[in-house]
């Protein structure tokens, strides 16, 4: 799969051939830290004076390789296709094997980066439970009740909820039944033929 | 009761008093657990006839268990669980994701209101096999609990 760069996006790139090899290795390293940390203009203006180049060429370049990085590695796209989509912009082949070389280093930790941004829902974080047994209340004396009460903690977002639930012995047991069903259905053919054939 | 062609004949106000009193004593009754006798000496001091007395303590021993365990407060209380696996494709930050994940529901009830919404969370296969392992710890101690 093709990756398609538009007139913008090919004028931002324009200015790494004038650059020279060095000043791609430091717009690259400049590229990765906006990825991780966020855009840092101080960062530009030192990189700017150093190479000699005007600092929204400088701005421009990171940006540039900031979305051809993103983009190929959200759509995971081959050495091939990659080296084929920058081919349109013209660069000597040592530029394109060092940019080949940025994507194929860091293409894994980009992806994990963009993992976060995905909506999610808030995901289990772990179990507590406690065996009660009920002797009396307030409405009732004389009783023996059993329940396990459980206190559940959920991520929604980085923050963490715990949430304290109770259940009699009867509903854990079908509970419990109930889970390792659901364990069960990825061992299925069906689930498996799946996965195997979505690759 | 106050539209029970039986009753119609009496005062509402007695009737409403009547209803309240024989509620309430067999609350009363439900709570401390009390058995027949202590219920008969009770209503022979408020003076009612052996006959009446019978009749109150036959009805009382059918409801019994309807009473003991409807009342009182809880935490939330799990009644159901549903789950549902999916199998990640992409997204639109990242494609190709290929990641298996369930999304379980707990269908919850409150003593108080009924109804409260359920609670949801998703989890791994790793995570769900920790979820259950804890569950099926709980389930043995009671187990055994039975057991001693």
């Amino acid at each position: 799969m093709l990756l398609v760069l538009s007139a913008d996006h090919r004028a931002h790139l324009g200015c790494l051939p004038r650059a020279g090899g060095a000043a791609v290795g430091e717009l690259g390293r400049l590229a990765l830290e906006q990825l991780r940390r966020g855009a840092a203009p101080r960062a530009c203006e030192a990189a700017a004076r150093k190479l000699n180049i005007g600092v929204d060429t400088i701005q421009h370049g990171v940006e540039g390789l900031t979305y051809l990085l993103t983009e190929s590695s959200k759509l995971m796209i081959s050495e091939i296709d990659f080296q084929d989509s920058i081919h349109v912009l013209g660069f000597s082949d040592e530029l394109n094997k060092s940019l080949l070389q940025l994507y194929l280093d860091n293409r894994k930790e980009i992806r994990t980066i963009l993992g976060e941004l995905a909506p999610r829902l808030p995901s289990y974080h772990s179990l507590e439970w406690r065996l009660d047994v009920q002797l009396a209340s307030r409405s009732l004396r004389q009783q023996i009740k059993p329940a396990v009460t459980m206190k559940l903690c959920l991520n929604q977002n980085e923050n963490q909820t715990a949430q304290v639930l109770q259940t009699d012995p009867a509903t854990l047991l079908h509970l419990i039944q109930q889970l390792e069903q659901a364990l069960g259905e990825m061992k299925t053919n069906h689930c498996r033929r799946i996965v195997r054939n979505m690759k | 009761i106050l539209d029970d062609p039986d009753l119609k004949d009496i005062d509402p106000t007695v009737l409403k008093h009547c209803h309240a009193a024989a509620a309430t004593c067999i609350l009363e009754a439900g709570k401390q657990k009390a058995d027949i006798s202590a219920i008969s000496a009770c209503l022979e001091d408020c003076k009612l006839d052996k006959e009446r007395i019978e009749q109150f303590c036959t009805e009382y021993q059918e409801t019994l268990t309807v009473v003991s365990f409807s009342i009182g407060r809880s935490p939330l209380h799990i009644t159901d669980v549903s789950w549902r696996l999916e199998y990640q494709i992409k997204n639109n930050q990242l494609h190709k994701t290929y990641q298996p994940s369930y999304l379980v529901t707990l269908n919850v009830e409150n003593s108080d209101s009924g109804s409260h919404p359920d609670v949801s969370f998703s989890c791994t296969m790793e995570q769900l096999q920790d979820l259950v392992g804890k569950l099926k710890d709980a389930a043995k101690s009671l187990e055994r609990a039975t057991q001693m």
